[in-house]
């Protein structure tokens, strides 16, 4: 028995002996060893770093196709693959093709950050990133790697940070124009109340500051309504902004909400003008029964044009993603995620020309870009990261028969008190 | 015959080593992407085990466990950070187990008073109540997008990318691969403690208690006592996987500490097989680690296409998901007993087959734990 009890322990020990060994010598071919520094030069002389090579410069794209947003996703990534296929068609980049790797997160913040740990070593800059929970999960991340993003959200707590650019304006800049918007033109007057239905957390609060600003200059009184992204039956806000005898309503909530909002309003005969946040709008809402209601009360204020603007660049990029997707409809994320991928183009070309393709220049490249115009909308400025790209908003109304849903009312102009607001915050 | 158990000891013995070098070999070879799925393995492993031991064990459903993940998580970056005390981070990370202990202690009451599924409603208030606070209370917990955490630092070595840089047989030691290790310690301390535990008097009294309260009075379990006990030391395990959850994400938000994630460990600890640590860490690894890895290669399987492709196609995640889901129910069909009773009754099979081979009157299955296995008994009404 004794025997038996040293010759196992001595087949432990041996066991043992040849694991340390193994590893020891396995390390010496593990190829994260030798992998070390990434940047250096690439053949024709520019400096390169992670995502670049000597053909190719990759771009990621940390999105959401399975999830609440999955609408908005897809348009996403086809809007912005379209726009690679046709830089590559154009000869690429830098003589390099473009290639957009894509990841989906389903809205799922673990997910979103072992996804980032999988892509980040391979790419240069991030052109699309949906979720806000997803990009606050990120920002850290992000800003150590100096990896230019551009998120899919405009709340002004993403501003101030060098790598992540929020493209147009921001939800406080876009309900001050709302508040402009309804007592220019809705005859709006001192001493009204105006009603807020907001969404809990980012994009609500930070619509709410603005529109409390506009309405503390303009006089009015702000009635808020919190609500959560679950809730999709607002009869009972609706009814608490009867009692407070509102004569308009701002919404910065999701499309679903928006419908019912209006949709219950109009039942109720609460029928004054309510102006949403851009993401508050989609053109399948002019689907369901809501639509009339939509189309009679509804106006819409967004950093960007309606897609059925005819802006020339807007026509050709409907025209094209018409042919290349005939199956999908044609909303706001198109413009929106085009756009980002032009503009993060443009960065690309700009820091290619200045002579490296390495993480820091293409957000040096972005930083020096003071008029960055794409012809889809407004030029927008991202020299000062402390404020929005662009304070410039389009106003736009519901119409079942135009593309995407939508079509303009008023262009694009900058409402009156936000520069004050901006230098006051 | 005698020498039986002491060849299985000896073996069982050779055998812990070696799962220690294999463990800590990934950080030489796999990168960040693998080693993060492999800390939040760790770290759902440990907050399983804490799970186990309330629901599993002790019998008292629990829907709570993403509030005091939370609560560590937070009470981590709160302490250790600015704004906060900003108090030195080891320190920190103890205090928030603590104070993940301390909620638990106040919840307790609660749960003496409350049973079976009436208890498990009502701390389902206490996801909602912590995820609410975790997005108003601003100044503590940043609000909606959370706050950053510090790194952690033990005598002058920081589990970050840098100070000091750090280089291993050739190797750079980033963050993933430093707080691999810590992950790796703290595992082995919540496996040795709950084994501990469960082994021992309290994890006896606790096992009386779930199958029939009046009759662990009898012997002498003071039931009260034993209870809050339970819910105490689960919140400080959930405390714990907080913390190094936190310091693998490197930034909380509170989106994350939703009532899915309760629901995951609910589904960690009935996978893994209830009332054991083993089989909760197994629970852990595959309902954490499977759907990233799935999610990661779906698109090599057939007719899985690139995401966003095409109109009408399936995508990675929307496979991985199908696939997880069967993955579940297969398992629950076929190891009603979770993983844990389907590893035992496959060694056990081994071992009989082996000794039919060799000595037919042998054929005693050494039992590998002195606790019978646990029946899943949902509630003692």
């Amino acid at each position: 028995m004794n025997p038996t009890y040293r010759n196992r322990h001595r087949t432990a020990q041996a066991a043992l002996a040849g694991a340390l060994a193994l590893l020891l010598a396995a390390t010496g071919c593990s190829s994260k060893a030798e992998s070390g520094d990434d940047s250096g030069k690439a053949a024709d002389g520019l400096r390169t770093g992670p995502g670049v090579d000597a053909d190719t410069i990759r771009l990621g794209a940390l999105t959401d196709l399975t999830g609440p947003y999955a609408t908005l996703g897809k348009s996403i990534v086809q809007a912005q693959q379209m726009w690679a296929d046709e830089v590559n068609a154009d000869g690429g980049i830098c003589d390099r093709t473009v290639e957009i790797v894509v990841k989906d997160h389903g809205y799922d913040v673990q997910k979103a950050v072992t996804a980032y740990a999988d892509i980040a070593p391979g790419v240069v800059a991030l052109p699309q990133v949906i979720g806000s929970p997803v990009v606050a999960a990120l920002l850290d991340d992000i800003e150590r790697d100096m990896m230019l993003t551009f998120p899919q959200a405009w709340a002004a707590s993403l501003l101030g940070k060098d790598a992540i650019q929020v493209l147009g304006t921001t939800y406080d800049v876009d309900m001050i124009a709302a508040v402009e918007f309804l007592t220019r033109t809705k005859g709006l007057k001192k001493g009204d109340t105006i009603g807020h239905v907001y969404f809990e957390g980012d994009y609500g609060a930070n619509a709410l500051e603005g529109s409390e600003w506009a309405a503390g200059k303009a006089g009015l009184k702000v009635a808020g309504q919190k609500i959560q992204a679950t809730d999709t039956d607002l009869s009972a806000q609706v009814s608490a902004l009867r009692k407070e005898g509102v004569k308009a309503v701002l919404i910065s909530a999701g499309p679903a909400q928006t419908a019912s909002l209006v949709g219950v309003a109009a039942s109720r005969g609460l029928k004054v003008p309510v102006v949403s946040s851009a993401p508050g709008f989609a053109p399948q809402l002019m689907k369901t029964p809501a639509a009339p209601a939509l189309a009679a009360m509804l106006n819409i204020v967004s950093a960007a044009p309606a897609v059925s603007s005819d802006l020339p660049g807007v026509r050709r990029m409907v025209a094209s993603y018409q042919k290349k997707y005939p199956k999908s409809p044609v909303d706001s994320g198109v413009l929106s995620g085009y756009n980002a991928a032009q503009l993060m183009g443009a960065d690309l070309k700009a820091a290619c020309e200045a002579g490296g393709l390495t993480r820091e220049d293409v957000v040096q490249a972005h930083r020096a870009q003071t008029n960055a115009d794409t012809g889809l909308g407004t030029p927008q400025n991202f020299s000062d990261v402390d404020r929005p790209a662009s304070v410039e908003t389009y106003v736009l109304k519901p119409d079942a028969k135009a593309v995407g849903g939508v079509v303009n009312v008023e262009d694009a102009h900058a409402a009156e008190g936000v520069e004050e607001y901006l230098s006051a915050r | 015959m005698s020498d039986r158990p002491l060849a299985a000891l000896t073996r069982r013995r050779a055998s812990l080593p070696l799962l220690a070098v294999v463990l800590c070999l990934p950080p030489f070879y796999l990168d960040a992407f693998w080693l993060r799925i492999g800390l939040f393995s760790m770290a759902a492993a440990i907050g399983a085990v804490g799970l186990a031991l309330l629901s599993g064990t002790a019998g008292q459903l629990s829907l709570g466990h993403a509030f005091f993940l939370a609560v560590g998580a937070y009470g981590y970056a709160w302490l250790a950070g600015e704004p906060g005390p900003g108090l030195p981070p080891a320190l920190a990370a103890l205090l928030a187990v603590l104070l993940a202990g301390t909620a638990g202690g106040l919840f307790s009451p609660v749960a003496a008073r409350v049973k079976g599924i009436y208890l498990g409603i009502a701390t389902l208030a206490l996801v909602f109540l912590g995820h609410h606070v975790l997005l108003t209370a601003d100044s503590v917990t940043g609000g909606f997008n959370g706050r950053s955490v510090p790194p952690l630092t033990l005598g002058g070595f920081t589990f970050a990318g840098s100070d000091p840089e750090l280089t291993v047989l050739g190797v750079p030691f980033g963050a993933e691969e430093r707080l691999w290790f810590l992950g790796l310690a703290l595992f082995a301390f919540t496996w040795c403690t709950a084994r501990g535990l469960l082994r021992g008097r309290p994890g006896r009294a606790l096992a009386a208690l779930r199958d029939s309260e009046t009759a662990a009075a009898v012997m002498g379990v003071d039931v009260a006592r034993h209870r809050s006990a339970a819910f105490v030391v689960s919140s400080m395990y959930a405390g714990l996987a907080g913390v190094l959850l936190a310091l693998a994400f490197r930034r909380v938000v509170p989106d994350y500490f939703s009532l899915a994630l309760s629901v995951d460990y609910l589904a960690m600890i009935v996978i893994g097989g209830l009332g054991s640590v083993s089989g909760a860490v197994a629970g852990a690894v595959f309902v954490t680690a499977l759907p990233l890895l799935m999610t990661r290669y779906a698109d090599q399987l057939p007719l899985v296409t690139a995401p966003g492709s095409a109109e009408g196609t399936v995508g990675p995640t929307e496979a991985a998901r199908y696939l997880y889901g069967a993955a579940i129910v297969l398992v629950l069909l076929y190891a009603p007993d979770g993983l844990h009773g389907l590893a035992r009754r496959t060694r056990d099979r081994v071992r009989r087959r082996r000794t039919r081979t060799s000595a037919p009157d042998t054929a005693v299955p050494a039992s590998p734990q002195p606790a019978a296995p646990a029946r899943p008994k949902e509630h003692t009404p």
